[in-house]
């Protein structure tokens, strides 16, 4: 049983093993290898989540492998709810972005043995209960990344006057710089905490004052490199932009909520004091986040470039969120990157879609493609309502608790950064609008009569998921926040001070977790 | 019984001198076979090596130890060695004459290094130290109608001449200082003498820093490295960048700390401002460089600067991250070489641009070559990873008590970024590049398993670290450091 998650992380990374002894002149049996792993690892995730104890607060499912004795490493993974709620992303993504690399035709092979090892860097990242392994498993999903850009990617020239080579090299410098950073920071924690086992950390140790504030920038900078913490978002968007379509997919809806993960997981929980130090100036890079990349999104032509801006600027709600402190907010913040990941792989699917087709996906030279493919026509539609925070889609719920946190946390800076954020609304819905408008709608252009729509069951699949899982959450949120809520309260808000001296060091976590 | 100690040494020696005399009376017809054959006698001398207990105490008057520490190096130098005679045999064609001789040089370059690997002494420090660098002079200058290879054995010449100079005029000043050249009496001396030595044995200690700092490459002696590494036939290089290195660094711990550990305050900033200097020099010069052996003599002097950073520690996680390190660099680099020499065998060039779809060309020596430029890089799951994250451990756990340390750890970051800049730039001709001449490379057997070896090792070690940590951390306790 508690194996489960192990198999359910590790699954990916076996399938990618038993590619690479496949002979390379056989894509179709890769490809349905690759299927096969993530559509397995979903259902085990599904399964897990079904069995998961949403009463209590805990670590559940963990499992755990002594492996360096000298260190007091271990190969933990276990899941709280904010993990769970994750990995479940991770799961629908990784799956839907398997089945719609069917565009790839050239060394398959190579593709979907990067494609599974990052899933499974990505998931490894969620589920590691020990500083050591998440910082293995968040590392490995770089070099995946810079590849899959690099040998599938595809730029179109444009005013940015970039290559995709440039793009991914980029992205990997940048990602790799913070992760530098943050391992720093990990290691000042390794030092002072005397563990790696996050789990003791988060609720047996409390670090000294002095190593909170120095730690906590480190680890705040170093994840945010890889959250698009503005001004270090520069590299995201055009990332995106090379990226093929389910590299794009991994990276906008699940890559990037690690670096999120990372500050909420660690840098919060491990260093509150440091954490409401430095929270003010998380609201402030947060609506620069919001404000300015919207800002930029108006500007493009480029459908994944605006796409790509809007998701950094969403990444400013997620960061406010994390900013609050409160239940409401941080709660809001998770809810948002599950939200905002599923929304983003579909909205890249869907542009991937016809842009397989189209080999263009310049706005304004694409106008009325409803007419000639009215499925992914619709489903874009509804992407961009979600994105806009229409209600009845989860990302909704996600922003409008994150609105509620930011508002209760009562200071001034927070009030403007709630009045920033709720303006950042408009200023999506003006950009998203215009692009689906322009290129969906108006006077149909006979040079896209050749453009085909998703007509079989397989095809569609794939987006109907994505979308199924946006109104579901949006519908009934209380599936994922009732969890979330639960470990975000015991992690995070009930963290104000040591752990009273009369607990025995070492006493099973959570009998310490009575608020205070 | 000293001879116990010194049994894998005059193993190594009789083998180079039998090679030699059988080919000066009845020419072996096909050297290439020589060269794996040699290969395999070595991996059989590295087996048996594994039979070796340490022992307690030391030998030849105190000259020689063999303690587990001397052991790990010796294994090290044992590995290396069979994997440069592989590359050897391969790259025989391109030498004209003197294959057999060849093969010999670097035998008994490499009983140079496992004795290096049990010094004791001063004297047999020199000693040893020559009998490697005399023999680099002729295998850097063996392409003898190569002007790049006559340069490099060249400037490995005189700069190696002077160093060597160096370190035997220092010796002179730590003897006439304190009346004798074994580390152990030493350091008993200097403790009796409290933490302030005389001015004359601070100088005849930074004289034998000076000849240690140029085996190893570091600033401000790196300058013979690139020219060196990029003349020199291309498994010399390879021996250079893992023995030599690695013969540098032994020699460098026991120095420092067993005979000097007690002034480690005298030596320790000088050792961490090298450190970060040599970082910052390698990772920098790095950058615009087109010729891969170049490269990677840069790359060199930048993984001399991570390594210093753990010597700078003066702690047991750094002595251990320093072992660990240089053993899962052993396997990265020459796993680098191996591809670097079988892909040249094809295309004649050393230069970055004819690496182009090499992923496409040769799966496997794309994979190799691409999977130990992110060794050296540092990223997991490769060994070359965990080496660079124990040696940051170290620095940072060192820094809680000073401060300094942290900028070392943040030059240390910053080489990081840096060198991934220019390690993907050897990836990217090789995956994202695509090759104008698009015909397939064949890999030899033995090169194959050799390459094998060395992935399986590079992902094994950075997924399954204890077997050498363990292992390097047994050798690091016979330093005694907390």
């Amino acid at each position: 049983m508690e194996s489960l998650l192990t198999i359910a992380i590790l699954l990916p990374l076996a399938a990618a093993f038993v590619a690479f002894l496949f002979p390379a002149d056989k894509p179709k049996g890769i490809r349905a290898l690759a299927i096969l792993a993530t559509g397995v690892s979903l259902l085990l995730t599904l399964y897990i989540f079904s069995q998961f104890d949403r009463t209590q607060a805990g670590y559940q499912f963990v499992k755990s492998i002594e492996w360096l004795p000298t260190w007091k490493i271990s190969l933990k993974f276990g899941v709280d709810g904010i993990s769970m709620t994750l990995l479940l992303l991770v799961g629908f993504v990784s799956f839907c972005g398997a089945l719609v690399s069917s565009e790839i035709h050239d060394r398959e092979k190579e593709y979907y043995i990067l494609f599974l090892a990052l899933t499974t860097g990505i998931s490894g990242t969620f589920a590691s209960m020990d500083l050591f392994f998440f910082y293995f498993f968040y590392e490995l999903a770089v070099i995946p990344m810079y590849l899959l850009i690099g040998m599938w990617g595809s730029l179109p020239p444009g005013k940015h006057g970039r290559t995709k080579e440039y793009a991914t090299m980029k992205l990997t410098l940048y990602l790799t710089a913070g992760a530098v950073l943050a391992l720093i920071g990990l290691l000042m924690i390794y030092f002072v905490g005397g563990t790696t086992d996050i789990e003791r950390l988060q609720h047996n140790i409390w670090l000294a004052s002095n190593t909170q504030m120095r730690a906590f920038p480190l680890l705040l900078f170093g994840f945010g490199f890889l959250a698009s913490m503005w001004p270090f978002h520069t590299w995201s968007p055009l990332g995106y932009a090379a990226a093929p379509t389910a590299a794009s997919m991994m990276h906008a809806g699940v890559l990037k909520k690690l670096g999120a993960y990372g500050i909420i997981r660690l840098a919060l929980p491990l260093l509150p004091e440091g954490a409401r130090h430095w929270a003010n100036l998380i609201a402030i890079l947060a609506c620069f986040n919001i404000l300015y990349a919207g800002w930029a999104a108006l500007t493009q032509k480029d459908w994944k470039f605006v796409i790509g801006y809007s998701s950094v600027s969403h990444m400013g709600y997620v960061l406010l969120g994390i900013a609050t402190l409160n239940v409401v907010g941080v709660t809001g913040a998770v809810l948002m990157m599950f939200a905002h990941g599923v929304m983003a792989a579909l909205t890249f699917a869907l542009i991937g879609f016809f842009y397989h087709q189209t080999h263009n996906r310049f706005v304004p030279d694409l106008s009325g493609l409803a007419r000639k493919i009215p499925f992914i026509g619709v489903c874009m539609v509804m992407a961009v309502m979600a994105s806009s925070g229409l209600p009845g889609f989860a990302n909704f719920v996600g922003e409008v608790m994150v609105f509620i946190g930011s508002w209760q946390q009562g200071s001034t800076i927070f009030r403007v950064a709630t009045i920033c954020a709720v303006w950042g609304i408009v200023v999506t819905a003006t950009y998203l609008l215009w692009a689906v408008r322009t290129s969906f709608f108006g006077p149909f252009d006979e040079k896209w009569s050749m453009l085909k729509d998703a007509v079989s069951f397989r095809q569609k699949f794939p987006y109907a998921l994505l979308l199924a899982v946006l109104l579901a959450v949006g519908f009934w949120p209380r599936l994922l926040t009732d969890i979330i809520k639960r470990s975000v309260e015991t992690t995070i808000v009930s963290r104000t001070g040591p752990p009273e001296p009369d607990k025995p060091p070492g006493s099973v976590p959570g009998n310490n977790l009575v608020k205070r | 019984m000293g001879f116990y100690a010194i049994q894998l040494e005059c193993m190594v020696a009789t083998w180079g001198i039998l090679v030699l005399l059988v080919d000066a009376f009845k020419p072996f017809p096909n050297k290439r076979t020589v060269g794996y054959v040699m290969a395999g006698f070595v991996t059989v001398a590295l087996l048996w090596s594994f039979c070796i207990q340490p022992v307690d105490g030391v030998f030849f008057h105190g000259m020689v130890r063999l303690d587990p520490l001397a052991l790990y190096f010796k294994r090290l130098f044992l590995l290396a060695l069979a994997m440069v005679l592989v590359m050897a045999a391969e790259f025989s064609p391109r030498i004209e004459s003197g294959m057999v001789e060849f093969y010999a040089l670097l035998m008994f370059c490499a009983t140079g290094m496992l004795l290096i690997a049990s010094v004791n002494d001063f004297i047999l420090l020199f000693v040893s130290l020559e009998l490697v660098t005399i023999t680099f002079y002729v295998l850097a200058s063996y392409l003898r109608r190569q002007v790049a290879s006559l340069e490099a054995g060249t400037k490995y010449l005189i700069l190696g001449a002077l160093s060597s100079g160096f370190t035997v005029y220092g010796i002179a000043y730590i003897f006439g200082t304190t009346g004798t050249t074994n580390f152990d009496k030493l350091a008993e001396i200097l403790r009796t003498q409290g933490g302030t030595p005389s001015a004359p044995f601070i100088f005849g200690m930074l004289l034998v820093l000076t000849g240690l700092g140029f085996k190893i490459a570091s600033v401000p002696f790196q300058i013979w490295a690139p020219d060196v590494y990029q003349g020199a036939p291309t498994p010399v290089t390879a021996f250079l960048a893992v023995g030599s290195k690695a013969a540098g660094f032994a020699l460098l711990l026991r120095v420092l700390y067993t005979g000097l550990l007690p002034v480690n305050a005298v030596w320790n900033t000088l050792v961490m401002v090298l450190a970060g200097a040599t970082l910052l020099y390698g990772n920098l010069g790095a950058i615009p460089q087109h010729n891969i052996k170049r490269l990677l003599g840069y790359s060199s002097i930048g993984h001399a600067g991570y390594l210093l950073m753990g010597v700078a520690a003066v702690n047991a996680l750094g002595a251990g991250a320093v072992l660990f390190y240089l053993g899962q660099y052993a396997f990265t680099v020459l796993c680098a070489f191996l591809a670097i020499i079988a892909t040249t065998a094809a295309t004649g060039s050393d230069e970055i641009p004819s690496f182009s779809g090499l992923g496409r060309r040769s799966p496997i020596l794309g994979l190799a070559l691409f999977l130990s430029m992110m060794s050296l890089a540092g990223i997991p799951p490769l060994s070359g990873f965990f080496g660079k994250f124990q040696l940051f451990a170290a620095v940072i756990g060192r820094a809680r008590t000073d401060w300094h340390y942290y900028v070392l750890a943040g030059i240390g970051a910053a080489a990081v970024v840096i060198s991934l800049y220019f390690y993907l730039g050897v990836g990217r001709a090789i995956y994202l590049q695509e090759a104008e001449d698009a015909s397939p490379i064949s890999v030899s057997t033995p090169m194959r398993i050799a390459l094998y070896v060395c992935m399986g090792a590079m992902i094994g070690l950075g997924i399954f670290q204890r077997p050498l940590v363990e292992a390097s951390i047994t050798a690091a306790k016979v330093f005694g450091l907390r």
